[in-house]
């Protein structure tokens, strides 16, 4: 049946199609919908769909499953394979049974990540086939496919789409029936441990596969080569769908460039180079990333003692960083085929306001980093922040996010910090889902060092950056079931931390006092801000201002978006405002009411 | 066609793309296509949407390549503009949404110069669709209107039974009826914008 889909729903209906039966992940933009998907589409709960504490959990709980002979799919985004890349590489050693596909979204750009890294490198470095589609439709058939190349190799398999794959939607057909199985369980094999000798023979044996499969992707359908002409274009992922729009723009003949479009790229299809290098009298490539396919090319070029010119990212004619879009690559194409580009008669821009994401109105991350700020007025203080929507508290005006790095990082960035910069107040953000994630171990360190540090614990009942998944501390779980919730307070207190407070921080005075102890507290200290995210609570009434007198405290202290001020005095959007009622106790003169009360 | 929607994240933009897309479908277009803007964006930044119905690889409009421009918000509407052709038309909600940055003082927000830029560079139909929808019973249906007009400015090669199909198809039952109602009053109020 064809249905327009958003490419990672393509892809979690893949696996649907394919058999999967486990399916964990850990959210994370662009990958989030994969999973998401499976679980929507789980009829009678045949799957097993979980959100995981964290991706290298995620992974093995796949890994599991796979072992027992069921077809498994763990979903991340590229930085999640950095904390799952542990597992990830022993499991490409030990092997796997059922067939087991680790999907991972890349996010050139970099548009919501903290590094544009290119996960085709991983494949390389674990020895594991990489798929790369360059659409929604494609990304179906891929993973439908990555099950069963998986299985019948005994290797995981790396499903690489980017977010212009994930977040684009096509019109795929998709295969009505599952293919059905019945697992066999696990079975006792001295294979499963894996131990220095295991490792040497099964480096030897994965090697010897390679080959076997670089001459199955010179033939398979994503990797082919279109046109005859003497100038070569090789490209693979979104960039070879829009290289093909330019193309058309052009009404570049196909006797005139010879097109390589490369989806299975690792291990390289040197057969298929080879042939594409001795067609060509000089080659362009163009990949979003890193050059790996370039780099494969020119392998092929050394191997083989070819002389082809290849130029790309290598020799710099191509921009190293960010995304290729449909201008970049016609200026590229243009110089490389020798025509002048017709500058278009466009519309020219204007200057405009920016508009950098904020947190929401109502956001309770708002009120807990105003409370923080306020306690800490005259006090030299450092915050270092984490990943999550509270990672916009670095935007004026509250502009309390001074470092962010990873998940996690935060609470151990801030021991650094304090160890060297001991006058400083030191005070590390961290929400819920982060804090399972990866948040725990740098309590850990931090107690049993004796670090003085102050960890902020922004407990909002949601994953919210990635669109309010569940988590640990949640108690729901993606098979509609309850599971005891995990009281971080009861967490905190058996890592034996000193001082722990809760908090409301929309109880603006209670918590400014509470941030005051804990920075007066010597040794590891924990405020527990709790609050939900506007997403899973109930709005209040909006807030009414009566006889606004202009001195604008209101919107420099907090900047709420539902706050606008026309001619010198400030109102408020009722449609945006969730009556939080943050706003009431800045406004000097008490002209904020709650909605309810007039 | 190659359809343009812009707006601020949390409008519902990505709802109109997919109406759109599916009725497309519906409709018999060999496939539709469309890229939205999914992440950090959606808290209140900039999002687009690009839909095209018609026989392209990729789902991404090229700067100056789209024939429509629906724009939720006026000055997401003239960012967006180069993306339209020239000759290319736009349907504006003049609804503003105040970036936090004008709030502060640091930007301004000049409406007019706006309009008059989005005006004199392409043929513009403006509305208060914000009013427009919170009178059929929420500001949410916006996206849903904005639909409505653009169909009934005749700017759409999509039949109507198909856009109601994917309107069925994609918001939840109970609000079907608002959201046939939102359609229906953009669609009357663009008989009163092609005056
Ligand atoms: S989604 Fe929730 S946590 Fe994120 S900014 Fe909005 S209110 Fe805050
Ligand atoms: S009560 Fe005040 S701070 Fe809270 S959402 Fe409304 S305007 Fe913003």
């Amino acid at each position: 049946m064809k249905q327009v889909l958003l490419g990672n729903a393509a892809i979690a209906l893949g696996a649907v199609t394919a058999g999967v039966k486990v399916v964990s992940g850990y959210p994370g933009t662009p990958s989030t919908e994969v999973l998401q998907t499976v679980a929507q589409n789980n009829i009678n709960k045949k799957i097993y769909v979980e959100w995981s504490a964290n991706e290298k959990a995620a992974l093995e709980v796949a890994a599991g499953a796979s072992y027992c002979g069921a077809r498994s799919m763990v979903t991340m985004k590229q930085v999640g394979l950095n904390v799952a890349s542990d597992p990830l590489m022993s499991l490409a050693i030990v092997g796997i049974k059922g067939g087991m596909v680790v999907l991972v979204a890349d996010d050139p750009g970099p548009i919501s990540s903290q590094t544009e890294q290119d996960t085709r490198h991983f494949g390389e470095f674990a020895n594991i086939p990489v798929l790369d589609p360059s659409s929604p439709e494609e990304a179906y058939e891929m993973a439908v496919y990555a099950f069963d190349l998986s299985e019948r190799l005994g290797l995981p398999v790396i499903l690489r789409p980017t977010t212009k794959v994930c977040h684009a939607s096509g019109t795929v057909d998709v295969i009505d029936t599952v293919y059905e199985y019945e697992p066999e369980g696990f079975v006792k094999d001295p294979g499963w441990v894996i131990f220095p000798p295991l490792s040497y023979r099964r480096h030897l044996e994965i090697e010897r596969q390679q080959p076997e499969i670089s001459y199955e992707f010179d033939n398979i359908s994503f990797n082919l080569i279109r046109g005859t002409g003497k100038k070569g274009i090789a490209c693979g992922g979104v960039t070879y769908a829009i290289v093909s729009d330019v193309l058309n723009e052009l009404n570049v003949p196909e006797n005139d460039v010879m097109l390589l479009k490369i989806g299975a790229v690792f291990p390289a299809p040197s057969g298929l180079y080879e042939k594409f290098l001795k067609s060509v009298e000089k080659a362009l490539v163009l990949e979003e990333l890193d050059p790996v396919i370039e780099t494969g090319l020119f392998h092929t070029l050394a191997l083989k003692r070819m002389t082809t010119p290849v130029s790309g990212k290598l020799d710099g004619t191509v921009t190293p960083a960010g995304e290729l879009k449909f201008d970049n690559l016609k200026k590229y194409i243009c110089d490389f085929l020798g025509m002048t580009i017709n500058e278009k008669n466009s519309i020219k821009s204007m200057e405009l306001p920016a508009r950098p994401p904020v947190l929401c109105a109502g956001c309770p991350h708002r009120a807990s980093f105003y409370a923080v700020k306020r306690a800490m007025k005259g006090r030299k203080h450092v915050s270092c922040g984490d990943i999550g929507c509270y990672t916009l508290g670095n935007a004026k005006p509250l502009e309390m996010t001074d470092t962010c790095l990873c998940m996690g990082a935060g609470i151990t960035i801030a021991q650094g910090i304090k160890r060297i910069d001991a006058e400083t107040d030191v005070f590390a953000f961290i929400g819920d889902s982060t804090f399972f994630a990866s948040g725990m171990t740098g309590v850990a360190n931090a107690v049993y060092n004796n670090s003085n540090i102050n960890i902020v614990i922004l407990d909002n009942s949601t994953t919210a950056m990635t669109g309010h998944q569940p988590h640990p501390g949640t108690g729901k779980t993606m098979m509609q079931t309850e599971s005891p919730k995990i009281d971080i307070g009861a967490v905190i207190k058996a890592l034996n931390v000193g001082f722990t407070t809760r908090v409301n921080p929309f109880d603006l005075d209670a918590a400014a006092e509470a941030v005051k102890e804990a920075a007066d507290y010597e040794g590891v200290s924990v405020i527990i801000f709790e609050a939900p995210c506007i997403a899973v609570a109930k709005p209040e009434k909006a807030v009414t201002i009566d006889g606004c007198t202009g001195c604008m405290r209101c919107i420099k202290e907090i900047g709420c978006p539902a706050m606008h001020t026309d001619n010198g005095r400030v109102s408020v959007d009722d449609a945006l405002c969730y009556g939080c009622g943050l706003c009431i106790g800045i406004c000097p003169g008490k002209k904020i009411r709650r909605g309810d009360s007039c | 066609m190659d359809i343009l929607i812009s707006g601020v994240g949390g409008q519902g933009t990505i709802l109109a793309s997919k109406i759109l897309a599916n009725g497309a479908v519906t409709d018999g277009s060999k496939r539709a296509r469309t890229g939205e803007t999914i992440g950090m964006s959606q808290r209140g930044g900039c999002v687009v949407s690009h839909v095209r119905t018609s026989d392209t690889y990729s789902p991404y409009i090229p700067a100056g390549g789209a024939d429509l421009l629906l724009s939720f918000e006026l000055c997401e509407g003239a960012r967006n503009l180069p993306m339209l052709k020239k000759g290319g038309t736009a349907v504006i909600n003049t609804a503003k949404i105040n970036p936090v940055t004008v709030s502060l003082g640091a930007s301004v927000y000049d409406e007019e110069k706006i309009t008059e830029y989005i005006k004199s560079n392409c043929k513009a139909y403006f509305l208060d669709a914000d009013r427009l929808a919170k009178k059929c019973g929420s500001l949410k249906a916006v996206n849903v209107l904005l639909v409505g007009t653009a169909f009934g400015l005749g700017l759409l090669d999509i039949s109507k039974t198909s856009l109601y199909a994917a309107i069925k198809n994609n918001v939840k039952p109970e609000f079907y009826k608002m959201n046939i109602k939102a359609f229906e009053c953009g669609e009357n109020y663009a008989l009163t914008l092609k005056g």
